[in-house]
């Protein structure tokens, strides 16, 4: 079932998603995107002989991150005078969820708190097992070595272990908790559900803390062993450790001031406030074991409408170490390069998307003419940016480590552009086969990053044979798809042109660099392209205007998406940057910097009430949709963010 | 609604909401007599709100200006307090009551034969198709038996007999009762069950959705937990299907049991 969450929260070891209401959506053990091993958990409240479950639309909600933090405050407040105060957040160290729920109560009330899972450990229904330890009282449900247990302080009164989707109804959790008393059954196998009570009894104006502990483990001694420990920890002291961490993780970025935008207080601070959050955002989207990051925490676990977001993509990841590079972050470059270099496929290219320990994932690009040949320039692209970036004996390092995997990539390039327009195969929404502008940029880049990359292992041979054939790509990129009209054609498939606008053409000249901004004839191709994504995508929402991908999109209502808006303002700033190389352009620099800070505006109104930056945006109600959150609309606001940043650089903060 | 009688006769349909303290039904009914009007179907609904009731008929009439006639008539009588007609052009069907309404919840008219494709479908790809299908039951019957307290004393000795008369009016089934009242236990059949017709024939019984619907009305009305299973039913061959009622001891696990019954 698709539940797409509000905030996300983890540490190095796990990863949790959430709904509104503070209910789980997804419990990530021991990877990022395997295995998910929860269905249903939540809190419920048995009062006036009837069951009030805390996601039911009786509750009104807020939440929010503590500042700088993964640490999430669920406020939920019913209509009969019944608050829940809940603080979620993962152990700094162990892979550990603290669940803090204060109870507080304008009137008198005599029933139960419970909480209730329906966990699928292992990402099984069948075969699941759970157990009550009545004499510590752990609750804990497993499937080979994967244990999940739940321990409280105080310790839970009463519990169940239930057939979740058996004829025994009555010992079914849901059903046993409706009169505020629980059977106790201590066992049982197959498809379960379990919940765990205490007695809740509060004198108008009273409150109460309940304290629950989900943890997971490889073994049922480890399992024990660290919720003993942990349900006996001070939860302050827990609390702000895992403060403590988040602050210091955040503290080594690059430092933004914005102080050009001194005079909209509030819009900087939103825009600081969204880099930090991206920052910390994708840092739980990395696996850091692997190097591997997923594009976004998996929702469509079944594919019940797209393929799918809990996998690495190259693409995607290319865009995000890089970012993260630029934010002050080098180690996750380092560490997915490391990645890349053990999923190469023998032939030099990468796999559509992976699982985050490299295996490859479910897939619709098994073949030379459904694979996506971007992926493939977009990492070479990438690892020359890094290696550019570091200095010495580690400069060293790094080319000897990945020679190989750069001289197989780019010759499987090579191979893959024989006549300069690269080989038909999926574009990079992964929906139309060709030849495409972007893919040609990524090859581009790819082929010249690559290139340098050669010249510095000293191979000159390979290193201009490499170049020749980026320029020759280039050149036939523009001579075949660049329409007079002003703009790439979206594909050449066929021998037929698709005339229809698509904003990954903007590719050519951010981040690939095919397009240069100092030639004057590339120069004008870029006003041009930007100008027709502008009039021919834009979609207003929330009061100012979006990006879609291209006309008449059609996945998930066609809807204008943070990615492809912040890539055309990432593209209007970086246009912005290098016309201050000349004189003369103060008029075209503001206008950039006043388009694209409202694009960056816009698709911070349609961030969640978290602050996570969604895939898309709801052309109809503005609210985030899809994919949430997305680390390419991560990456892309830290970078957007970072080029303003080289405009408060100087002294001229009147250019907006 | 599908007409199939005088092909020149107009297909006319009646609303009449009334008062229901003051005996309108019967007045109702003799104004019909009285004017010759042969009602073709006809239901009475005396649960809408505020001591309100809906008789909603249809019939056939020869002369459309008849209609008029009857409405005036109708109008004079004492708690009456609306009418509304029609004529269905179309002689097919006719919808007057919209949205439906039952148990006093929104109604739909499904064929049997949708439920038993969901059922199906359900049975094809869901894990434990059986316990979903008697758990979706059981919702249904605690519903349907919070409506009935909510209208009407029931207790021990009228309970079976409405859930007989709920079976019949959904066009379920008839049921036929062998139920012990002090024990609690006993045996419910269903003779021409709606979901074993429809099904067709079947190595294993398909009716656990009423068994679930049984269990969680009797649960809801008696007080305790009762289980309900069923052990033989038509699409398996037998003539009837037959479901076994009972409360659920303590301290038993109650699955293993269950299981060497049905084998």
């Amino acid at each position: 079932m698709i539940k797409q969450p509000n905030v996300i929260l983890g540490n190095d070891k796990i990863l949790v998603t959430m709904g509104k209401k503070g209910e789980i959506f997804g419990f990530f053990y021991p990877r990022r995107d395997y295995a998910q091993h929860v269905e249903e958990s939540l809190a419920c409240l048995q009062i006036d002989n009837r069951l009030i479950w805390t996601n039911n639309h009786e509750w009104y909600s807020t939440q929010h991150y503590l500042e700088d933090t993964n640490i999430v405050i669920t406020e939920l407040i019913h209509g009969t005078g019944i608050k829940l105060n809940i603080q979620d957040f993962a152990h700094q160290t162990a892979p550990v969820m603290v669940r803090k729920y204060t109870i507080s109560t304008e009137r008198d009330i005599n029933g139960t708190f419970f909480y209730y899972s329906n966990l699928c450990v292992g990402e099984m229904h069948k075969k699941n097992s759970a157990f009550c330890d009545s004499d510590v009282r752990l609750l804990a449900q497993y499937w080979q070595d994967n244990y999940i247990g739940i321990i409280a302080t105080p310790s839970f009164e009463q519990w169940q272990v239930g057939k979740a989707m058996d004829t025994i109804w009555w010992t079914n959790a849901r059903y046993d908790m409706e009169d505020g008393r629980l059977h106790n059954n201590k066992e049982d196998i197959g498809y379960l559900n379990t919940v765990v009570g205490w007695e809740l009894k509060l004198k108008a104006g009273q409150s109460r803390e309940i304290v629950i502990f989900i943890g997971a483990a490889p073994k049922r001694t480890q399992l024990y062993k660290m919720m003993l420990e942990i349900v006996h920890e001070p939860v302050a002291n827990m609390l702000e450790n895992s403060r403590q961490h988040w602050i210091n993780r955040l503290s080594r970025k690059n430092i933004v001031k914005l102080s050009f935008l001194d005079d909209m207080p509030e819009t900087k601070q939103q825009i600081i406030e969204a880099f930090n959050r991206c920052l910390l955002t994708l840092d739980l989207l990395n696996d850091p074991k692997h190097g591997s990051f997923v594009a976004a925490p998996e929702f469509d676990h079944d594919f019940e409408m797209c393929g799918g977001y809990g996998y690495c993509w190259n693409r995607d990841v290319a865009e995000v170490a890089i970012a993260l590079l630029n934010a002050g972050y080098p180690e996750y470059c380092e560490k997915f390069f490391d990645w890349c270099r053990r999923t190469q496929l023998s032939d030099g290219s990468w796999f559509q998307r992976y699982w985050l320990d490299g295996n490859t994932a479910p897939s619709w690009g098994n073949f030379d003419n459904s694979t996506q040949i971007d992926e493939t320039g977009a990492t070479l692209h990438a690892i020359y940016i890094f290696y550019k970036s570091l200095k010495g004996l580690e400069k060293a390092e790094f080319l000897e480590n990945m020679w190989i995997t750069v001289l197989t990539g780019a010759e499987y390039l090579m191979k893959r552009t024989i006549y300069g327009l690269h080989d038909s195969c999926l574009d990079l929404w992964e929906s139309y086969a060709g030849s495409f502008a972007y893919t040609s940029a990524a090859i581009f880049a790819g082929l010249k990053g690559a290139a340098s990359l050669a010249k510095a292992y000293s191979e000159p041979g390979l290193a201009s044979r490499w170049l020749e054939r980026a320029e020759f790509v280039k050149n036939t990129t523009i001579e075949k798809m660049w329409l007079e009209e002003g703009y790439f054609a979206k594909c050449l498939a066929d021998g037929k042109l698709d005339y229809t606008v698509d904003a990954s053409i903007i590719g050519t000249f951010t981040p690939f660099n095919m397009l240069s901004p100092d030639d004057p004839k590339e120069r004008k191709m870029i006003y041009s392209m930007i100008d027709y994504i502008v009039n021919r995508l834009s979609v207003k929402v929330n009061g100012y205007h979006g990006i879609k991908r291209y006309e008449n999109d059609r996945y998930i209502e066609g809807n204008p998406w943070i990615v492809t808006t912040l890539w055309l303002s990432k593209a209007m700033l970086t246009l912005a940057d290098s016309l201050r190389k000349e004189h003369d352009n103060e008029k075209d620099i503001s206008k950039l910097l006043q388009s694209s800070l409202n694009y960056i505006k816009w698709a911070l109104k349609g961030t969640t009430s978290t602050g996570m930056l969604p895939e898309q945006v709801d052309k109809h109600k503005g609210h985030p949709a899809w994919a949430i959150p997305l680390g390419w609309s991560c990456a892309l606001m830290i970078d957007n963010i970072l080029l303003l940043e080289t405009f408060s650089e100087e002294k001229g903060n009147e250019r907006i | 609604m599908f007409s199939r009688g005088d092909e020149k006769a107009l297909v006319v349909w009646f609303s009449i909401t009334y008062q229901t303290d003051i005996g309108a039904e019967a007045n109702i009914n003799s104004t019909f007599n009285e004017m010759g009007v042969k009602l073709k179907f006809a239901y009475l609904d005396n649960t809408e709100p505020d001591g309100k009731g809906k008789y909603v008929l249809f019939t056939e009439i020869k002369e459309e200006n008849q209609i008029d006639a009857i409405n005036k008539k109708l109008n004079s009588i004492q708690g009456v307090t609306e009418i509304d007609s029609g004529v269905s052009r179309n002689r097919m069907i006719q919808t007057i009551d919209f949205p439906l309404n039952f148990l006093g919840e929104r109604a739909v008219i499904a064929r049997s034969k949708t439920f038993v494709n969901i059922l199906k479908i359900i049975r094809e790809n869901v894990i434990q198709p059986d316990g979903l299908l008697l758990l979706s039951g059981l919702k249904g019957g605690r519903g349907a038996a919070k409506y009935v307290m909510s209208i009407i004393k029931v207790d021990k000795s009228n309970f079976m007999d409405i859930l007989r008369e709920l079976f019949l009016a959904s066009g379920w089934g008839k049921l036929e009762m062998d139920f012990d009242r002090f024990t609690c236990n006993g045996k419910v059949i269903v003779r021409d069950s709606f979901i074993a017709d429809a099904y067709g024939s079947s190595d294993l019984p398909v009716c656990g959705y009423m068994s679930g619907f049984i269990a969680g009305y009797m649960t809801e009305i008696m007080g305790y937990t009762f289980q309900v299973r069923e052990v033989s039913c038509k699409s398996t061959g037998n003539t009837v299907c037959e479901h076994i009622v009972s409360p659920v001891p303590d301290d038993v696990k109650l699955e293993h049991i269950m299981k060497e019954e049905m084998r």
